[in-house]
């Protein structure tokens, strides 16, 4: 046991921990802006400053450590003058000029730096910004970085780092020439980044947002002569009242197809049908690989940041990933054939637009294995903008139903949006394929959670499935040290965003810590209330066979579905 | 003890980005590779080291690399005219190569002489109380 006070409030603690922490169990909040929940502490920024009596120096509370009988100020005069001091001053590289401005900033509605400045009541600032003249970093087909605002603060360097296990960035130089920047500056499109957007999620200046497509998908919705087709990922309907309520976990499948019909979209179809095609397409593979001793472990497909990541650190092992497409370019390959064919509408006329938790995937569609699939990717973040500036009131809008053919699908389908779905959607169609059974028990609560690195003995009739999951290209790296060092996996499901595609890089920016738990049973909720729950019983998805993909694993769903994939040096 | 820190000190990053200065005059891209291999760092991270000391260089250098310091105690002895010479000699600004490869211009912050100003520092030489034609003559005998 340990007693101290903190402004004047004793205080017991049964462990040791850092002075912010110990001030949080007390209901205190110390501002702090370059210390981030699950990075590794950085001390840089020093807002978190607190006074200890007998210490002549102010220590910063993220890295300093409670002691018995301390006796701390969080919030005395000169903590306060300091903070609002060395504020201005952090602010003065934060460059918010007449085209780098609040008003258009990707972080104006949920401005990390305001709330700061509310916290700590700043009242004036003395110093003009300092325009270093960087420019923007436009290289990559997912992220755009401005320097400008960046204010070195190191959360994006640790994220990738420290969490991702990749570290494109780093800080370079010295002294006020001190910059956050790529190997020899070369850009986020031109290094091994694997576009999964973590960085965007912390970044407190909007120095970091996604390359926006908003503004060209506005253009051809006013574009007669097209017909505009949309498809929204699983993890998008769980998320996207977050920037309009401020509060996480709520379902809104049906305002979600309501504001996409109003804002006109020619058909509003779901991206879940397209996953519960990828379960056919990759069950059936799995099976294969399995009966005929093909390569295994068989990696799943979908996520387009872990499967950057596995061709520039594991290209050795390209044969394991599944063939098939993504959900997503598996909807675009869909849409501009069978949907054409049904509806009677000129392909060439068609533009398909997605949805996505994800900013790796604006990459993915422009990949040249699969170019002309998808046409426009959005990013949840972006979708809310949409609305909000079409006049939408998102809350109150009644609900609707996706349009037939691409729009129906089952539970396993919804699950794809969090760790662990795709893998549970899987086995529950392989057991019962296999089985020829009806499984008795639906939910496989050995893959459900939040844990990074989740494992799975599955027994169907007869055959043991070895399967594994991991989330967070951190983890990923860890579960392919694995399979490198020859445990023996059958199966194993890859996410690169921690906690699955909800967690993903272009999900809302949400300042709840149990913002992922939240999604997720959220998630788990869509599946348990619908009727449908396996991706074989679809009836659509038997349809799109009957009609047209003729069976899973055919020449015709070959040449749609599945893909390739290539080495990409680091 | 003494053996294991010149063990230590053999092996660490900075000395190894020093060998292959020296070598190469300046650290090529697969030894940064290599690098990053070795110490399980990013290559950005490694390319973040060295991009912190002004005296490595990650593009090929000229073959004689001239430093002018231009801090405060040279400055007050004109250390700018000689600047100023130079430049407009070599037809250079800081931090660039002649075409020919022969030098590469560096503006620097103390070399260490400073009761000896202006100073002048040729790849491992220093000259001290230089001035614009002593500089010319310097670099005339590198040519």
């Amino acid at each position: 046991m340990l007693r101290a006070e903190i402004d004047g409030l004793n205080i017991e603690l049964e462990e040791k921990m850092s002075i912010l922490d110990a001030a949080k169990k007390a209901n205190i909040n110390i501002p702090t802006l370059c210390y981030e929940d699950g990075l590794s502490i950085y001390g840089g920024c020093r807002l978190c400053v607190v006074e200890i009596e007998g210490e002549d120096l102010l220590k910063p509370a993220c890295a300093t450590k409670i002691e018995a009988g301390m006796k701390i100020k969080t919030h005395s005069k000169k903590v306060r003058d300091l903070r609002k001091n060395l504020f201005e001053l952090i602010i003065a590289t934060h460059n918010i000029d007449c085209q780098l401005n609040c008003l258009t900033c990707s972080r104006a509605s949920n401005c990390e730096l305001k709330d700061i400045a509310e916290d700590i009541g700043l009242s004036k600032m003395r110093l003009a910004p300092i325009k270093r003249g960087d420019s923007i970093d436009n290289s990559s087909y997912s992220i755009v970085r401005e320097p400008e605002k960046c204010i070195s603060c190191n959360r994006c360097i640790r994220k990738c780092e420290e969490v991702q296990g990749i570290g494109i960035f780093t800080t370079a130089n010295r002294g006020p020439e001190t910059v956050v920047t790529t190997f020899k500056d070369r850009g986020m499109g031109n290094v091994e980044c694997t576009n999964c957007g973590q960085c965007i999620l912390s970044c407190p200046t909007g120095a970091l947002h996604e390359l926006y497509q908003k503004d060209s998908v506005l253009d051809i919705l006013n574009d007669e002569s097209k017909h505009v087709v949309v498809q929204t990922a699983p993890a998008v309907r769980v998320a996207i009242s977050e920037p309009f309520s401020k509060q996480a976990g709520d379902i809104s499948t049906g305002q979600l197809v309501t504001a996409l019909k109003r804002l006109g979209f020619d058909a509003v179809f779901d991206t879940n049908f397209a996953a519960d095609l990828t379960i056919m397409e990759e069950g059936t593979e799995l099976i294969e690989r399995i009966n005929n001793k093909g390569e295994l472990p068989l990696f799943t497909s979908c996520s387009p940041g872990w499967i950057k990541f596995i061709e520039h650190f594991y290209p050795e092992y390209l044969d394991n990933l599944s063939s098939a497409k993504s959900p997503q370019q598996m909807f675009g390959a869909v849409a501009k054939s069978y949907y054409a064919k049904e509806a009677g509408i000129n392909p060439d006329d068609i533009v398909v637009v997605s949805v996505m938790p994800c900013t790796a995937k604006k990459f993915e569609s422009k990949r040249e294995e699969m170019a002309g699939d998808v046409d426009y990717v959005l990013t949840t973040r972006e979708l809310a903008s949409i609305i909000k500036s079409a006049g939408i009131d998102f809350l109150n809008l009644e609900e609707s139903e996706y349009d037939e053919l691409l729009g129906v699908s089952s539970g396993a389908a919804d699950i794809f949006g969090t760790t662990g779905g795709v893998m549970e959607a899987a086995l529950r169609t392989a057991t019962e394929l296999i089985t020829g059974e009806e499984l008795r028990k639906i939910e496989f609560e050995d893959v459900r959670g939040l844990q990074g690195i989740k494992k799975a003995e599955v027994e169907i009739g007869g055959l043991k499935l070895k399967a594994a999951v991991a989330n967070g290209l951190g983890n990923t790296r860890k579960v392919m040290e694995m399979v490198k060092e020859g445990e023996e996996f059958d199966f194993v499901e890859f996410m690169a965003c921690p906690g699955g595609c909800m967690g993903g890089g272009g999900q809302p920016i949400s300042s709840d810590q149990n913002v992922l738990e939240k999604r997720q049973q959220a998630i788990y909720q869509i599946d348990k209330n619908k009727k449908l729950r396996k991706s074989h019983e679809n009836p659509y998805i038997k349809k799109s066979y009957d009609d047209y993909l003729e069976n899973p694993g055919s020449e015709i769903a070959h040449k749609l579905l599945h893909t390739k994939y290539k080495a990409r040096k680091i | 003890m003494d053996k294991f820190k010149s063990l230590f000190y053999q092996d660490s990053l900075l000395e190894k980005l020093h060998q292959f200065q020296n070598t190469y005059g300046y650290i090529p891209e697969a030894e940064i590779e290599n690098l990053s291999e070795k110490y399980q760092l990013s290559r950005a991270n490694v390319y973040g080291v060295i991009s912190f000391y002004s005296m490595f260089y990650t593009e090929p250098t000229g073959k004689y690399i001239i430093r002018i310091c231009d801090i405060i105690s040279c400055h007050l002895n004109e250390s700018d005219s000689v600047l100023k010479a130079v430049k407009s000699y070599l037809d250079l600004k800081s931090h660039q190569t002649t075409e020919d490869k022969k030098f590469t211009l560096e503006v620097v912050e103390c070399l260490g002489h400073c009761g000896e100003g202006p100073v002048m520092m040729v790849n491992n030489k220093i000259f001290t109380k230089i001035n614009k034609n002593k500089a010319l003559e310097i670099l005339n005998d590198c040519m």
